[in-house]
Formats: C-alpha cells, sequence, structure tokens
C-alpha cells in the first residue's frame, strides 16, 4: 500500500487518546511489510508530541506547528492536512474521529478526490480498496462498507482499537501552516468552556453521566465527587441537559459526544436509544437507576435497582477505602 | 434573503426502524425551524431540497406545511445506493443554477450518521461554512450569520459571511409541529419534481447488515443498598483496569 497517513489531533502539545489508539493500530498492521506509516500532526508548541508519536508507531512524522492551529478553525486544518496529503501522496489517510475531524472530512475528501469511510470501528485495507464496519441506525445494526479508489480516507471511532506502544526512531520535517486563520472569509471570535469542562470527555478513561434522575445540586455534586475520584469527565443525558443542570457540552449521544471510556456510570439514565448510540462502545458500563425495567440494564455489565441520592454516596465512600 | 435547506427522508431510528416508518431526518427539521425562526416576520424565502424517492414527496410536504415557501425534489428510486459523495455532488450542480444567501443542512441524518454531505457540499461549492451548529443568529453590526458549533472542547463562535453553508445539530432548537393551517397551506406550495439521471459514481458502497453483538445482560446485584454497593466495587477493582 507504500505511505499510510495518520492524523494525529493534539491540544497544548499532548496527543489524543483515540489518535494514538489509531497510530498504534496502524503501525501494528503493518508490522512486516514495506508499508510506511507517516504521521501528522497540527499543535502551536512541539510539547512531547514527537517523543508521544514515535512510542506508538510513526515511522515518520509531519510537524505543523504554527499558532494559526491555537484554535480549531476548519479551513486551517483542512488546509494543513491537504498539504501532509500532497506531501506524503499516501493511499490511506486514517483520522480519529473528533469533532475537529468531523468538521473537515468532507471538505477535504471533495478537494483531494478521496473516497471516504467515516467513524468507522473497524477496518482492513488492501490494494486500492478498505472494507470496514460502521454502526447505522442510531448504533442499532452496523453496516460493512467498501471503498474504493487510489486514497481513501478512514476515520475511527475512539476506543475501537487499542493504543499499544509499539517505538520507533522518526525522522521528523517541521512545517508552518499553509493558510492562517487571517486568510479565510470566516473568523472564531470566541470559544465558550463550561467552568467545569477541566476533563476532556471523548478522552477520559472514567465517565460518570447523569440523567433525568439527576433532578438537583446535590445530585450534581454526587456525579462531580464520584468522578473526581477518577479524575473522570462528567456526562449527561439530553433530557438532564434540557432542564440547564449540566451543560450542553457534557451531552453523550447521537447528536452529543460519542465516547468509549473503560469505566462508564450511568446515574439515573433510563437508556433511550439515542443516548446508547453515543456510549454503548465503553469497556465496562455500571448503571444505577430507580427502574428495574429501564432500558439501560440491557446494556450495562453491572447494574443496580436503587435510588442514586443513597447509592451513590455509599459508592463515592466504598471507592475510597480501596484507592 | 434566501435560504437553501437540504433535507431527506429516513427510517425513524427511535421506534423499530423495520418498521418502514419514514420521517424528515431530525437535523433537517432543525435545519428548517432555524430558518423559519431567522426569516420569521421578512419576506425572506425558504426553498427546500430534497434527493429521494417518489415517496419522500410527503416529508416536504411536511417541510413545507412547517412553513418553507418552495421545493425541488430530485426524484431517484435509487438515492438510497448513492453515496454522500455523489448526493453532495447532485446537490452542488443545483446549487449553481440558482441564488441563495445560506445554504443549511442537518448535521448528519439519522440513518448513516455518515455527516459528510454538508462540508462536501461547501468544498463544492467553495463557500465558507461551519458544521454541528446549535445556535444561529444575525448580528447588528455584521453582515453574514454568527454561528455557534458544538467542538472538541468548548463551543465556537464564528462569524461567517454571505453566502454560506452551515449543517446544524438539533440541539440547536424544537422544531415545530405544522400547525392545521400549515398543512393546507402546504398542499398550493410548489414542489418543482425533476427526474434524474444519476451520473457520479459512488466510490462506496454498503455490502451488507450485520446485527451488532448482543451484550451479555446485565448483572443485577443483590441484596442491602450496602451489600450491592460492596459487590460492585469488587467487580470495579477486578475487572475495570481503573484501580
Amino acid at each position: 500500500m507504500g505511505k499510510i497517513l495518520v492524523h494525529v489531533g493534539s491540544q497544548g502539545g499532548e496527543a489524543k487518546r483515540s489518535s494514538l489508539e489509531v497510530l498504534s493500530h496502524v503501525s501494528r498492521k503493518i508490522a512486516g511489510s514495506d508499508d510506511v506509516v507517516v504521521a501528522c500532526v497540527f499543535d502551536v508548541n512541539p510539547g512531547r508530541l514527537e517523543q508521544t508519536i514515535g512510542e506508538y508507531g510513526a515511522d515518520d512524522i509531519l510537524m505543523y506547528m504554527d499558532p494559526a492551529y491555537e484554535s480549531h478553525l476548519n479551513g486551517v486544518l483542512a488546509a494543513g492536512l491537504e498539504d501532509a496529503i500532497r506531501a506524503t501522496a499516501p493511499s490511506l489517510v486514517v483520522f480519529a474521529s473528533s469533532e475537529s475531524v468531523k468538521d473537515i472530512l468532507g471538505a477535504i475528501a471533495v478537494n483531494t478526490g478521496a473516497a471516504v469511510l467515516p467513524d468507522v470501528v473497524s477496518f482492513s485495507a488492501g490494494s486500492g480498496f478498505v472494507e470496514a464496519v460502521r454502526p447505522v441506525m442510531a448504533a442499532k445494526s452496523l453496516a460493512r462498507v467498501r471503498a474504493e479508489g487510489e486514497l481513501i480516507f478512514v476515520s475511527v471511532r475512539s476506543g475501537s482499537v487499542e493504543a499499544i506502544k509499539n517505538p520507533k526512531n522518526p525522522g521528523t520535517t517541521t512545517f508552518e501552516a499553509p493558510i492562517k486563520p487571517a486568510d479565510l472569509k470566516q473568523q472564531l471570535k470566541e470559544i465558550i468552556k463550561a467552568a467545569d469542562e477541566t476533563v476532556d470527555l471523548s478522552e477520559a478513561r472514567v465517565v460518570v453521566a447523569a440523567g433525568r434522575g439527576v433532578k438537583d445540586e446535590v445530585g450534581k455534586r454526587l456525579v462531580e465527587e464520584l468522578a473526581g475520584l477518577f479524575g473522570g469527565g462528567i456526562g449527561a443525558s439530553r433530557a438532564v441537559v434540557e432542564t440547564d443542570l449540566f451543560p450542553a457540552t457534557a451531552q453523550i449521544g447521537q447528536t452529543g459526544k460519542v465516547v468509549s471510556p473503560d469505566l462508564y456510570f450511568a446515574l439515573g439514565i433510563s437508556g433511550a436509544i439515542q443516548h446508547v448510540a453515543g456510549m454503548s462502545n465503553s469497556r465496562m458500563i455500571v448503571a444505577i437507576n430507580k427502574d428495574a425495567d429501564a432500558p439501560i440494564f440491557e446494556y450495562a455489565d453491572y447494574g443496580i435497582v436503587g435510588d442514586l441520592y443513597t447509592v451513590v454516596p455509599l459508592l463515592i465512600e466504598e471507592i475510597k477505602r480501596h484507592k | 434573503m434566501k435560504f437553501l435547506v437540504c433535507i431527506k427522508q429516513v427510517p425513524d431510528v427511535s421506534g423499530n426502524v423495520n418498521s418502514g416508518r419514514m420521517v424528515l431526518n431530525a437535523y433537517d427539521a432543525s435545519a428548517v425551524e432555524a430558518a423559519l425562526v431567522l426569516t420569521e416576520g421578512t419576506d425572506s424565502e425558504i426553498h427546500l431540497v430534497l434527493i429521494g424517492p417518489d415517496s419522500a414527496k410527503e416529508t416536504i410536504r411536511k417541510a413545507l406545511a412547517m412553513g418553507a415557501s418552495s421545493a425541488v425534489h430530485f426524484v431517484s428510486a435509487e438515492s438510497d445506493s448513492m453515496d454522500s459523495g455523489s448526493i453532495a455532488a447532485q446537490l452542488a450542480s443545483y446549487c449553481a443554477e440558482i441564488q441563495f444567501d445560506i445554504v443549511l443542512c442537518g448535521k448528519q441524518s439519522q440513518d448513516t450518521d455518515a455527516g459528510l454531505t454538508g462540508g462536501m457540499l461547501a468544498a463544492h461549492l467553495k463557500l465558507p461554512y461551519a458544521t454541528n451548529a446549535v445556535g444561529l443568529a444575525y448580528q447588528d453590526s455584521y453582515d453574514g450569520i454568527v454561528v455557534t458549533r458544538q467542538g472538541d472542547s468548548g463551543q465556537e463562535i464564528l462569524q461567517l459571511p454571505l453566502p454560506c453553508l452551515v449543517t446544524c445539530s438539533n440541539d440547536m432548537n424544537n422544531p415545530r409541529i405544522p400547525s392545521l393551517k400549515g398543512i393546507m397551506q402546504a398542499k398550493k406550495k410548489s414542489i418543482d419534481a425533476r427526474q434524474f439521471e444519476n451520473n457520479s459514481l459512488s466510490s462506496t458502497r454498503i455490502l451488507n447488515y450485520e446485527q451488532p453483538a448482543a451484550r451479555e445482560p446485565a448483572r443485577m446485584l443483590e441484596g442491602e443498598t450496602e451489600e450491592k454497593v460492596t459487590a460492585l466495587v469488587l467487580a470495579l477493582v477486578q475487572e475495570s483496569g481503573i484501580f
């Protein structure tokens, strides 16, 4: 297949876990062949990126280091990626399916003439084709899909493949941004972050998610305290976001974020299919709900029927005893 | 101001997807609603475009009943086999023959969840664009439109000059339910139905569908609350790999 380009998402010089999963997976898959994995990364400062990307198996790194990448702006990232694709001439480009990638994937596919398979959970590549599996119909069904062409893009759902170290000593080339924010017609004016949004939900190893069963500030504090024990992210169902108790940025589901942590707590979440579509890829799911018939128990590994206001304080104490 | 809203008819994924019930894609419904809110009380026009089989006309009627002005329907019995790339190419060739200020799309369709068509269409038309919008508003001091989009870390507020393209999240609004008056009026609105040849080849296709592996049912922990919690934490310590 020749060259495979892997886009590594990063922030503040730290590579995202979802991208390291993809990089590691591709690097281990091509072991023993003549294929080469080239990573490209777009950030302001290199931080630990070079070292981390080498540890997870890149043969070469294209470092686009420029203040232009301080904040996400689709035209700026798209131009950088198109530049990396021209420089590498890969047959396959693999991404982690983050919001930033979703924002540019269609546009750069048109601009580079690529065939694209978005948001897959597994894939295998051959000469001139890729076959993949992707969840459809709110994850009720899996579609086996095939793309053909000289250039194919695949974006992979986080948590679908494993990030295992596969150290190499990559060569590094540094570039400036080919397009800067000032070159674009659109302008980024402001970024609003919720005050409690300190942990990136889609990257967190533990997520504690609140549903309609979390009714007030007392319940919210229980969610925060449980998440805090693990340095975990705080999520919410659409129903509870609509009560304004949790910010829209916390929403998990078909509409909101798709998460796949090692451990997912569903507190007072009934388990509507739209919510499940955003978390069913989690490794271990624990559900606590008053209603024994709540659909969430069909997706959970462990279930407790009970009032979360009674169960969670005991749970917090018990976890503290083991930490 | 002229809005072009791209809509799609999809299976109702909230219930049994095999029921055959077809609906207006929920994200597209939010795009229609957003256009209605922005044009309220003005002489702006909301034009719809849909690619789909003859039976998708009822979805166009629904969006017209919500309050859109007119529609074009590219009638194709094979639209299901068109991938995002060929849909976007067809939409782009239509956009080239009409006037518009703002193109709105749903951020994805609720059947395939691919989310590619909007960005592809923007690239074909070389328009500035924003995806996954949760807010859309005019600003007095600015000629274009202000978009709030949900990004990876926080909400990004962007100014987009016209013409532009925006893909809408259903978090943006709650689409109105057509009134009886709206439904009656929609019957008189024109739908320009056009047969078309799909000349663009799809570079991707669906081979088959599979059922996801059924998860084992949850182990329900029994006993007094303290006992349930103790058993749960034991399982977490042994199996989660977090401790």
